[in-house]
């Protein structure tokens, strides 16, 4: 199984990225490259759905972080939902949840876009 | 003779040595969470651990090595009843406890960029995260109390 594969489908406005495995120094670039891909097609508003995604490094909040200017600017956002809790505690030990909208799944993330819309 | 094995289930080691490349990280973090688990940690306290492993490896392989894959990077976990002690040894740049500065989360969130998180998330996980050096090799030893 390799370490990291991502799925990118659009739902509701948004295109939704499912990172599934672990997002580390090793595999970072791919997922890096899956946002980057998304922000030069103009898709600014992305939602992280990370059901399956087992673990992420700081690296991998890095790649986050180096792209949340730039969709913000262009009046999109990236969101995340279905954190499992390990991945929360990632998230909210360094204050992450207070920059990033966190739902509990997708649809309620998506339902939030609408009402924004 | 009780008391050998008593000393002996007190306190035991266990080392890896692996080559310095990130391919190896996911057998590294799974091997962390597995020791901690085997420590008598939960499964959340496990987790954070592998994470400050993670974070410590990937740390030398990067920086103290510059992303060169041939040297090596050796892990030493000691389980001392009390605690999974965990020192990395590696030949690369070391650094000095002192010449760390950890960012403040509520800055970083007002001003977010990337890198610098790897240590903020070592040190908030882990009980104890030291630097150190002996015999020409540079260390960094991590230590998760049990509870």
């Amino acid at each position: 199984m390799a370490d990291l594969s991502i799925l990118v489908r659009d739902a509701g406005g948004a295109s939704v990225v499912e990172p599934s495995g672990f997002i580390n120094a090793h595999t970072v670039r791919q997922f890096e490259g899956a946002l980057e891909r998304l922000v030069q097609e103009g898709r600014y508003t992305i939602l992280l759905n990370c059901r399956d995604l087992n673990y992420i490094s700081s690296a991998g909040l890095g790649a986050i972080m180096g792209l949340i200017e730039t969709v913000r600017e262009n009046q999109g956002d990236i969101l995340l939902c279905n954190l499992q809790d390990n991945v929360f505690a990632i998230f909210d030990t360094l204050g992450f949840t207070q920059l990033y909208r966190v739902f509990p799944c997708e649809e309620d993330a998506l339902a939030s876009l609408a009402e924004q819309a | 003779m009780a008391a050998l094995l008593a000393k002996r289930q007190e306190k035991s080691d266990f080392r890896l040595t692996i080559p310095s490349q990130t391919r190896y990280l996911n057998l590294v973090t799974g091997l962390a969470k597995r020791a901690a688990l085997v420590a008598g940690m939960d499964d959340a306290t496990a987790a954070k651990v592998s994470i400050a492993v993670d974070e410590a490896v990937t740390n030398i392989i990067l920086h103290a090595y510059g992303g060169e894959e041939d040297h090596t990077v050796e892990l030493d976990l000691r389980f001392t009843g009390k605690a999974l002690e965990i020192h990395m040894w590696h030949t690369g740049l070391g650094i000095r406890g002192d010449q760390i500065v950890l960012p403040d989360p509520k800055e970083y969130v007002k001003h977010p960029r990337k890198g610098g998180l790897g240590l903020l998330l070592m040190s908030r996980f882990m009980d104890e995260v030291r630097f150190g050096e002996e015999s020409g090799r540079s260390e960094c030893c991590m230590i998760k109390t049990i509870a």
